[in-house]
């Protein structure tokens, strides 16, 4: 019972990073039934509540990964068992109790609301629209945006450039910058099939850095500047328009738990708004640090 | 030492003999060689039977549900729909392997007989072993090269973002002069001294020869190292991933995005489930059938070339 959950761990779990994998979800959630039954066991036996299970996002996945190495490090005796199956896998496993901490990159829906769940935002992540350093365009419209990824606008003329092509970069299907994005900018619109896909956010930014006509997005953690970062609706990203929500397109990272955290979890998830983890894991990995109290 | 080789000369003869007088244990050691050479020969087969058989099974139910036209002759492909078309994805492959055999072939069949045929031991001993290491490369690196310098500088050219056919041509071009110049450097040299010798005496210039006599004696093997040529850029993933642009469309032009079979297999597999899943693998089908399509019908064509040849 005590060498199952680290070797699921290592062998299991923490090979879920591919973005959706929903295959491997009901296989995954039911060794975390028996993890969580096992932990139950121990609990009540009182020889280990030192072991919490946290599920749910992969986008989360490196940031509560890496805060979970530095945790138990820091908490000898204790584990942290993190997995990423997708945010409704995670907010459904945290209600019925298969997990103490669901994590989610979407809000919860309405008929999610009514389950009781404590909502503790962790980090934001923000989607920034970027073109090459050369192109007068400055700013565009959320509705011009879903028109250029969409087809409808394909010169930079229409939107007040040089009158040029666009050249549109998306990502992957598979990522989910492109399914925050889909979400928040195209709404019922679907992409362009005709742009190219390229399966990395560096490879975005390194082919919008060189082609003058190119336009794409990326996390905003991820823009340097070899690339121009437009304004959206008249707003620039920056931690601050992002952090006070004027910035359109962006999302919060939530971790929820099943009533108010309490025991470990309470501990991991402080420990995840502290300024140490903020500032260092989820910077790194390319997210904003939650706005703290008193900000 | 002597004594040794007469000895092996000795059992040799009396191997031929069909007679057992070695010992037990040269028998023994001899036998199990023999199995193990029929193991490794079986293994390769089996290899292939295994995976063409674990690709069928899981990808033969997208032809049945979906429909053979609808999959094969559908001009969308779209999974979040659930539309599996892949039309765009064969005439992508098909258009990037067959631009970079034109590009590549010549380049290629050029190196084998500069060469075989002109390099004084000095050069070649320079050129060979860079054409070589070529084909030592990984592809990654390849679609490196690919990516950052020249769709940039194709990118400058064409006023587009530089990903699509054109870009891939040239890299899998260069990809495929090893497996090509290797072969048909081999298929030249290994033309009868004689033929060469002749050819000169009557007194043919280099091109004459080349363009009269050897290239014509050598041509079954050059067409051989054409379909290992066409395999690889028809197989070839990752440095064309990393320049068509993987748009499963009918691009405008060469320099506008493009997918092929192969790439879009490697985009989709990591989050593919269900129908799209299956449909992946029935792109590997359709790989498979393509590929071993190819071959045949060049084997099929050098073979009839070859009777013409000897009936006249």
């Amino acid at each position: 019972m005590l060498v199952l959950p680290s070797r699921s761990r290592r062998n299991g779990l923490r090979e879920l990073s591919g973005r959706r994998a929903l295959g491997l979800s009901a296989v995954t959630l039911t060794v975390l039934v028996s993890l969580a039954f096992a932990a139950v066991g121990c609990s009540s036996s009182g020889a280990s509540s030192a072991e919490i299970i946290v599920t749910g996002s992969t986008t989360i996945l490196p940031i509560a990964e890496i805060a979970a190495e530095d945790f138990t490090d820091q908490h000898p005796g204790t584990r942290v068992l993190v997995s990423g199956v997708g945010s409704s896998a995670g907010i459904e496993s945290v209600t019925r109790g298969s997990s103490d901490i669901g994590t989610s990159s979407r809000d919860l829906k309405p008929a999610e609301e009514e389950l009781g769940l404590i909502d503790t935002p962790i980090a934001i992540d923000s989607i920034a629209v970027i073109v090459h350093p050369s192109n007068p365009v400055d700013a565009l419209t959320s509705e011009q945006v879903r028109q250029i990824f969409s087809g409808e606008i394909t010169n930079w003329s229409e939107v007040g450039g040089e009158d040029r092509e666009i050249g549109l970069v998306n990502r992957d299907e598979a990522s989910g910058t492109r399914e925050a994005f889909h979400k928040i900018v195209m709404g019922d619109s679907k992409f362009d099939r005709s742009a190219a896909v390229l399966p990395g956010t560096g490879q975005v930014r390194s082919v919008v850095a060189n082609a003058e006509i190119a336009v794409g997005y990326i996390s905003l953690g991820f823009a340097t500047s070899d690339v121009k970062v437009l304004a959206i609706d008249g707003v620039v990203p920056t931690p601050e328009t992002v952090r006070s929500g004027e910035y359109p397109i962006q999302r919060t990272l939530h971790f929820f738990t099943d009533g108010e955290p309490t025991g470990l979890a309470l501990e991991y998830i402080d420990f995840i708004l502290s300024e140490e983890v903020q500032e260092g894991v989820v910077r790194d990995a390319g997210f904003l640090p939650i706005p703290r109290e008193g900000d | 030492m002597a004594e040794a080789s007469a000895q092996n000369d000795e059992n040799h003869k009396k191997a031929a003999h069909g007679l057992r007088l070695v010992s037990r244990s040269t028998h023994l050691k001899e036998a199990g060689l023999r199995n193990l050479f029929l193991l490794c020969a079986f293994v390769a087969v089996l290899g292939v039977a295994l995976i063409f058989l674990f690709v069928g099974w899981r990808g033969w139910s997208i032809f049945s549900t979906y429909g053979v036209g609808a999959f094969l002759g559908g001009a969308e492909w779209d999974p979040i729909d659930g539309i599996y078309g892949i039309l765009p994805l064969i005439y992508g492959s098909l258009v990037v392997m067959g631009g970079a055999l034109a590009l590549g072939t010549p380049l290629a069949v050029g190196t084998a007989i500069f060469l075989s045929e002109i390099a004084s031991p000095r050069v070649r001993s320079i050129v060979r072993p860079a054409v070589e290491l070529l084909a030592g490369i990984p592809s990654v690196i390849f679609g490196f090269f690919g990516l950052l310098i020249l769709r940039p500088f194709i990118a400058s050219t064409s006023g587009g973002l530089g990903f699509g056919a054109a870009t891939a041509w040239i890299i899998l071009a260069i990809m495929i002069v090893p497996t090509i110049a290797t072969l048909t450097e081999d298929a030249l040299g290994s033309i009868q001294p004689g033929i060469r010798e002749a050819s000169y005496a009557m007194g043919a210039t280099t091109w004459q020869t080349v363009y009269k006599v050897l290239v014509p004696a050598a041509k079954i093997g050059i067409i051989d190292a054409i379909i290992l040529g066409m395999g690889r850029a028809i197989g070839e993933t990752m440095a064309v991933l990393m320049v068509v642009g993987n748009a499963p469309v009918f691009p405008d032009s060469v320099t506008d995005p493009i997918a092929t079979l192969t790439t879009q297999i490697v985009i989709d597999m990591p989050y593919a489930t269900g129908d799209h899943r299956t449909a992946l693998f029935g792109m590997a089908i359709i790989l498979f059938i393509v590929s071993m399509g190819l071959v045949a019908a060049v084997r099929l064509i050098s073979r009839l070339q070859s009777a013409m040849e000897a009936n006249r």
